[in-house]
């Protein structure tokens, strides 16, 4: 079996520009398997948007190609739109309509024949809980219901893949931890393929499978968010304790996989390659010493430090 | 052609649940009908041949036509908000053929057109205009004319909707299209009283047309304004079916320019 056939979404060399100047994403390239979650992680304006489009034909790219669900985007454009399914970051709903009518037109689009589409209606309102709300009108739901709603609308065609746009920016914390948990759901249960864009790093750490960092245009890096984070060595351990640390520190210094060691009136921090790894090395050093630790803390980079270490700015909005 | 069909029902649907506002397109119609129709009647009685029904009867075609272009040329801002609340993008990534967003919201302008000019259409029956009676050729011939019509100026409203980035610049084509193309026409006033560029820009209006059209067809006016001709029929339709394919080839122009 070829590697192509277990790849639900490839593209390279994308690039976007538009008129001389602007260029929106320039050698984008991605391979997400099957029935897996992909995150495209960056700011605002990193071109996550612009990315997407292209994936799910809204656009054409200037340059470079893309296959999704098998076909291309470009020359293969109706094939691709039967088998995606798409939610986007503003929430392109009809406010004059009803849940259920949103749903119903959507799945006429799709040429659903009447009874699929009340069947696929009847099991996602109870997916995404909306069936107490689905004959108000859209414009008295709340921003958490109308991003089920339009999770439900995506999924309506039954797609191979599903496409999400920054699916919780806005919500609250909870909402935003009832929408991750339908997204793994449905990863679990359906074998779809997903792939979301976000700006927040928990968002990406929570669910990716597999994240790309994105940044001015360009994917900067990619792997699992763990590979991403172990990466980055720089844990730091800081120690705080009683005695006389002197040959501790000295011992600490000599160990291979600590990249530096500060020490301050009774604080020492240790930067090591991996926390996670090493800690336990570092605290049973300790004993058999005239030093005690008293008190230890890890802190863990994140995917946020990832993005630091390849761009040299912080993930924020722009 | 279903998906237009999806987008001309949902569409529909929208309209229903806001039916104030299919409405306040007619309050100014309905106005120049009851008001400036019926002050005009008595007036005209002493000018003109015969009562005063005459002027109504002439001038009813001249609002219906104010009516279908209003209401044609409104419904371009269905697609300009779907554009603009990104409301579109469902339609983008469906697979359906592009050009049915844009017949979808040509079959729903019309649709609301037609309906509007029914009523007007009506309206000046019960107050006083003249009309063929049983004639279902002139009844159709009228309806066809009307639907040309209306066509015609969705196609252009479609074609601006298409391009524009507002909903202000939208509002001020139609306020700044429809009054002028109306007083540049034969609706209100004879064409051979006018000055000789009011006579040309009327000759070349459309609005002439189908003005002249359903005086022909659904209303029974006689004569023209003090005795006058009326433009050939023949004429008439052909340069509203002119306008209409001229309407939607813009349209599907712009539009594809656009989105596709």
């Amino acid at each position: 079996m070829s590697i192509s056939t277990e790849l639900a979404i490839e593209a390279s060399g994308l690039v976007k520009r538009y008129g001389d100047d602007v260029v929106a994403i320039e050698e984008v390239a991605l391979q997400v398997r099957k029935n897996t979650i992909h995150a495209l992680l960056g700011p605002n304006g990193a071109g996550k948007t612009t990315t997407i489009s292209v994936l799910t034909t809204l656009i054409e790219p200037t340059a470079g190609s893309a296959r999704v669900a098998g076909f291309d985007v470009v020359r293969q454009a109706g094939k691709v739109r039967q088998r995606i399914g798409v939610t986007f970051q503003e929430m392109v709903l009809d406010n004059d309509l009803t849940g259920r009518q949103a749903l119903d037109y959507h799945g006429k689009l799709y040429s659903l024949k009447a009874k699929h589409r009340q069947d696929k209606i009847t099991d996602l309102l109870r997916l995404v809980e909306l069936e107490d709300a689905a004959d108000r009108k859209i414009k008295t739901y709340s921003g958490g219901m109308k991003r089920r709603l339009e999770l439900a609308r995506g999924l309506m065609t039954s797609p191979e893949v599903l496409f999400l746009d920054e699916p919780t920016t806005g919500l609250d914390p909870q909402n935003r931890a009832n929408i991750w948990d339908y997204i793994k759901n449905l990863k679990e249960q359906s074998g779809l393929t997903l792939l979301l864009t976000t700006h927040y790093m928990d968002e990406a750490e929570a669910l990716a499978d597999q994240v790309s960092i994105i940044d001015h245009g360009h994917i900067v890096v990619e792997g699992t968010p763990r590979e991403l984070i172990d990466q980055m060595g720089a844990d730091t351990i800081r120690i705080t304790g009683q005695g006389d640390n002197t040959s501790y520190i000295k011992n600490v210094r000599s160990l291979p996989f600590v990249q530096a060691v500060n020490s301050s009136e009774g604080l020492i921090q240790i930067g090591v390659d991996s926390g996670n790894k090493r800690l336990a090395e570092i605290v049973s050093l300790a004993q058999g010493d005239d030093f005690t630790i008293d008190d230890i803390s890890l802190t863990k980079p994140s995917l946020g430090d990832v993005f630091i270490k390849y761009t040299g700015r912080q993930l924020r909005d722009i | 052609m279903s998906a237009a069909l999806t987008l001309w029902n949902k569409h529909m649907t929208k309209l229903l649940s806001h039916g104030e506002e299919g409405f306040g397109v007619l309050f100014q119609p309905i106005l120049w009908v009851v008001l400036f129709g019926t002050g005009m009647k008595s007036v005209m009685a002493s000018v003109m041949p015969g009562d005063g029904d005459v002027y109504m009867t002439l001038m009813v075609p001249g609002i219906i036509a104010l009516t279908a272009m209003t209401g044609a040329i409104q419904g371009g801002l269905t697609l300009l908000e779907e554009r603009l609340l990104g409301i579109i993008k469902e339609y983008l990534v469906a697979p359906i053929p592009r050009i049915s967003i844009l017949m979808g919201n040509a079959m729903s302008t019309i649709t609301k057109s037609l309906f509007q000019s029914s009523i007007i259409l009506i309206i000046g029956i019960l107050m006083g205009a003249k009309f063929v009676g049983f004639d279902p050729a002139g009844w159709l011939g009228g309806l066809l004319l009307i639907t040309l019509f209306g066509l015609g100026f969705a196609g252009i409203g479609l074609a601006v909707a298409s391009k524009t980035s507002s909903t202000g610049g939208y509002h001020m084509l139609i306020f700044m299209l429809t009054l002028p193309l109306m007083f540049l026409s034969n609706s209100l006033y004879p064409l051979d009283s006018l000055p000789t560029w009011m006579q040309i820009g009327s000759k070349v209006n459309p609005v002439s047309y189908v003005v002249d059209g359903l005086r022909q067809t659904i209303f029974d006016a006689g004569s023209n304004f003090a005795g006058g001709e009326f433009l050939p029929l023949w004429l008439c339709f052909l340069v509203v079916a002119i306008f209409a394919a001229f309407g939607t080839l813009l349209s599907y122009v712009s539009f594809k320019k656009s989105v596709a």
